[in-house]
């Protein structure tokens, strides 16, 4: 018979994207299950791309944050006959499962309130916060650090109760036009270099000054590429500073579409640039799963082995620990522009003081990053995890 | 005339007094001037009462964000008569099965407007509320549906004083009628004056049956003293300022953690400005009740902006300078006693020996007392004074008790009990009487609840408080004397001063009384939020009637006694106290769902 299953992900792109393999999984599994995806309702239009999902199911927010100021001035039972009115609106039938894929409280309640059984972060019922033994995992090695431990997005098929997914392909990005002056993008010789001017987090910023000179070499050294600078609404201002501490002569290839794009957009736009380079972000992952190469700057709290970009063949330059407490916060003292311009210009990159090379691969137990020049032997450290929290699969 | 017949002729029908009332005034107090666009608009001693160029126009965009806050089923309450311009726009746009009324302290005013111009059929829909600000007050406490108040300023400013003594009056009234359980956080300050005065207000609110989260900062006095020992003044100050930040996080942290409905502020609570606003944007009420002479503490300046109301112990000028400076509602709200506290005692032979005198001062050593206190010291009498920094004050040595140590409230509330005649000097950093004698200080209702007599400086607000009958004032100093003289041999004058004095502090001027009045006040201006608590809308039993399309819900709600109130996060926190071990039903999941929204916009830190 066949059982709908609702995927909840409410929490921003980057880990709407890190889903992808789960859905992908599921489906390997369970051919013919209907899988929705709940998501934030700003992302209805990353989620209705994302391989195997039926139907987005969009979570308003904002409706319910209007709901619970009223209720909170003055409760009145008819807020939650409401809330209740609103919640049938979506999901007329309960599902028969609900993968819980955040540990935040709400996203737990909307598992308990869609579905007839809740799979994924927590075990036993919605307040007993009993994390599951996937989510326990995720939770130690986002404290212990170290290396190659299960991707994230490899967690979250186990969190489903699937291996990870033998084949990925990359995503489907549909038609959308883009402003007349930006369709240019990425029609022309090249290469095409998506540059990501902001990060959700202020401490996974790049300074604008770097920004502004690893532009400059790059337009310098590779004669015709081209920067596409891409970022929200709120970094428009940011694309511009950089803009301004570029030469003049060099704005000619500098093609702003920063606040400009829909999601759709922004993914079209990725998928027309031959690389895309920036710190642990949304689009960043987007722009994996698109099937562009990328090159991550992971720094401030971003570590590699747990959300690097998953596929293969992407870069990441992962800023060093210097151990203590106060270091998991890494605060690069300089950044590896040079050697970002080498691996765009395919030569053979130097060793950054404070920074290691990896690059990305995937096997049977998902993706993991080797250092770049050195086997891609698979850490054995996964398959032990994989044996430990789920024999059944192995 | 015309018009006015017209008009009156229409209202005759619905409120004959009020229109024999308007026929029978002179009128005249507005000059109809015409306006550029045609219709008649109006002056008053040379300031505009609507707009020169479209006072329909002025009037509707005035009534459009009027009725943003009018919640339907609220008895509108306009302040400001003029030509009823502005009556006229709100009378259109009023939410359906809401009322309005129209505060008409002068009957003049009215006929202007009704002589100026056409008024339509919407004149019959309107309560007309006159007589004295007073009766007006009782009107409209009558009413059974919660008033919300629109002030349209430039007619408004013409009946301030009547305005202010209906504003009082009526949250006298409503203070007595009140009976909701409010959460109020009292945030406390660090040290100094107002710190027993923060404990009075405590106690007040909790006698009052409120939930009161006590913020008392005064923990944290020794940390701040000893920043204070730095030897350079940039290193105290910025010390000093910089813990002040953090306990301003810290009361921040308790508002998260157990939100309340209202934070009242007494003087010198460590709040920062910017902590005030974010308090704001994450709809936090707060009050501040500042007990000081605004003229001489005046960070009042930078502060005014950031408190939703500020309660003040002056009037005039200093009920303007604040709202200059940004203060949105600025009441005033005189001191009191706390009757556990100041009370009247009987005290031993050895007490009275060791406080009893003929005449007493207690109290700090400013410029005015050092001037004046010498020439009140005779032979003829015994004069003991209390209190500290009398350094220096030769003159006063032989009468200085304790060797000028800080005196507490015990023995402050002993030494009144047991002297004849209790002097009141107000502060003033000149050499003679306040030279600006307006606030009352907290001594003056102090010594009258605990039955002493007191020969208090005169005090322009102080006739609103006591009458002659209860505290004796003296105009100038060079009185004083022959006052001490005369009461000292009238024991019986004394005796009947003190309880008559001590008989109006038990009537009206208690800190239950002045905190039922802050409540009301806040009340009144926020009549669906606080004003709806305070009349008990909230309780067990009128949610369970309106849960009737819920019966899901009533289960949850019988958990609760049936008059207490319950919130959002108090169902929340019952369903999670209960979940352990089974299963929650569909509308518990609801409960905490808007629950999880709640705690994230009250998250603070």
């Amino acid at each position: 018979m066949t059982q709908r299953a609702l995927l909840i992900q409410l929490a921003r792109l980057g880990d709407l994207v890190q889903t992808i393999p789960a859905i992908t999984a599921l489906k390997e599994a369970h051919a013919d299950w209907i899988v929705d995806l709940l998501c934030p309702a700003h992302l209805e239009g990353i989620g209705r791309v994302l391989p195997g999902i039926s139907t987005v199911v969009k979570w308003d927010g904002a409706a319910w944050n209007r709901r619970a100021l009223l209720a909170e001035k003055e409760f009145r039972p008819e807020h939650v006959v409401e809330a209740d009115a609103d919640l049938r609106a979506i999901a007329k039938e309960p599902y028969d499962y609900a993968f819980v894929l955040n540990q935040h409280p709400r996203a737990i309640l909307a598992g308990a309130l869609l579905a007839r059984e809740s799979i994924g972060t927590i075990t036993g019922g919605p307040l007993e916060q009993k994390l599951s033994p996937w989510a326990t995992y995720v939770r130690a090695v986002a404290s212990d650090r170290g290396e190659n431990r299960i991707h994230l997005a490899d967690a979250f098929c186990g969190m489903c109760g699937v291996s990870p997914p033998k084949h990925m392909m990359p995503m489907q990005v549909p038609f959308a036009s883009l402003p007349l002056d930006l369709d240019p993008i990425g029609q022309s010789d090249g290469p095409w270099v998506g540059l990501l001017v902001g990060a959700g987090d202020q401490e996974r910023l790049v300074p604008v000054t770097i920004w502004a000179r690893l532009i400059t070499d790059c337009l310098n050294s590779l004669q015709r590429s081209r920067i596409v600078l891409v970022g929200s609404e709120q970094e428009e201002e940011r694309a511009h500073s950089i803009q301004t501490a570029l030469p003049p002569s060099l704005l000619g290839r500098v093609w702003d579409t920063t606040g400009r794009l829909s999601l759709t957009q922004l993914a079209v736009v990725l998928t027309r640039s031959q690389v895309v380079i920036g710190s642990d972000t949304g689009p960043l992952h987007l722009a994996a799963a698109v099937g562009t190469q990328v090159i991550g700057w992971y720094f401030a709290r971003a570590r590699v082995h747990e959300t690097g970009p998953y596929g293969q063949n992407h870069w990441v330059w992962q800023a060093a620990e210097t151990g203590g407490e106060e270091a998991r916060l890494i605060t690069p003292h300089r950044w590896p522009i040079d050697e970002t311009i080498a691996l765009l210009s395919h030569q053979a990159t130097a060793s950054v003081t404070d920074w290691s090379l990896l690059t990305s691969h995937r096997d049977r137990w998902g993706a993991y990053y080797v250092q770049a020049g050195q086997e891609p032997i698979a850490p054995f450290q996964r398959e032990a995890v994989w044996h430990e929290l789920h024999p059944s699969l192995v | 005339m015309e018009y006015l017949n017209q008009n009156l002729e229409s209202l005759r029908q619905t409120f004959q007094t009020f229109v024999g009332a308007v026929k029978d005034s002179r009128g005249g107090v507005l000059a109809i001037v015409p306006s550029r666009e045609g219709s008649p608009s109006a002056t008053c001693q040379g300031q505009w009462v609507h707009s020169a160029y479209d006072p329909r126009k002025e009037a509707q965009s005035w009534a459009e964000q009027q009725v943003r806050e009018w919640k339907e089923g609220e008895l509108g309450v306009v302040l400001g008569v003029g030509l009823l311009y502005h009556v006229e726009a709100l009378a259109l746009v009023k939410p359906p099965d809401s009322r309005l009324a129209v505060v008409v302290p002068d009957v003049s005013v009215f006929k202007d407007a009704a002589g100026a111009r056409p008024l339509g059929s919407w004149l019959n829909t309107i309560q007309w509320i006159t007589g004295t600000p007073e009766e007006m007050a009782e009107q409209l406490a009558s009413q059974s549906t919660p008033l919300r108040f629109f002030t349209y300023g430039p007619a408004a400013r013409l009946h301030v004083e009547e305005h202010q003594r209906l504003e009082t009056s009526l949250r006298r009234i409503m203070a007595s009628k009140v009976g909701g359980r409010l959460h109020v956080a009292v945030v406390g300050p660090i040290y100094g004056g107002s710190l027993p005065i923060a404990h009075y207000v405590v106690s007040a609110l909790n006698e009052l049956g409120h939930r009161v989260s006590w913020l008392n900062h005064n923990v944290h006095q020794v940390s701040y003293e000893a920043f204070g020992s730095f030897r350079e003044e940039r290193h105290r100050l910025t010390l000093q300022s910089r813990f002040a930040d953090v306990l301003s996080l810290s009361t921040m942290a308790h508002m998260a953690e157990d939100p309340p409905d209202l934070v009242l502020a007494i003087a010198q609570a460590p709040l920062t400005l910017a902590v005030l606003q974010h308090l704001r944007k994450k709809k936090f009420l707060t009050a501040m009740w500042f007990m000081e002479n605004y003229r001489h503490l005046t960070y009042w300046r930078q502060m005014a902006a950031g408190y939703d109301y500020w309660f003040v112990i002056q009037q005039g000028e200093c009920l303007d300078a604040l709202k200059r400076a940004g203060a949105a509602q600025v009441h005033y709200l005189p001191m009191a006693a706390d009757l556990t506290v100041h009370r009247p005692m009987t005290l031993t032979a050895a007490e009275q020996q060791e406080f009893g005198g003929d005449v007493a001062f207690v109290g700090a050593g400013y410029s005015n007392r050092r001037a004046l206190l010498p020439r009140w010291v005779s032979n003829e009498w015994t004069f003991k004074l209390w209190g500290n920094e009398w350094d220096g004050a030769a003159n006063l040595s032989s009468v200085l008790q304790r060797n000028g140590a800080r005196i507490d409230t015990d023995t402050c509330v002993r030494v009144f009990n047991a002297t004849k005649v209790n002097l009141n000097l107000h502060s003033s950093s000149g050499i003679g009487l306040d030279a600006q004698p307006d606030f009352v200080n907290p001594r003056t209702f102090e010594l009258a609840a605990c039955g002493a007599f007191q020969l208090v400086d005169e005090r322009t607000l102080l006739p609103d408080l006591f009458t002659p009958e209860e505290v004796v004032c003296f105009r100038r100093t060079e009185d004083v004397r022959q006052l001490i003289r005369t009461w000292l041999t009238d024991t019986a004058g004394r005796r009947e001063h003190a309880e008559a004095s001590r008989r109006r502090v038990l009537r009206d001027h208690t800190y239950r009384h002045r905190l039922q009045e802050l409540l009301v006040a806040v009340g009144l201006n926020q009549p669906d939020r606080i004003g709806s608590i305070l009349r008990g809308e909230r309780s067990t039993v009128q949610l369970k009637e309106r849960a009737a399309t819920v019966p899901e819900l009533v289960p949850l709600l019988s958990r609760f006694p049936p008059g207490q109130r319950v919130e959002l996060k108090d169902l929340a926190a019952d369903i999670r106290a209960r979940a352990p071990g089974r299963q929650l039903a569909r509308e518990e999941l609801l409960v905490l769902m808007l629950d999880s929204y709640r705690a994230e916009k009250k998250d603070l830190i």
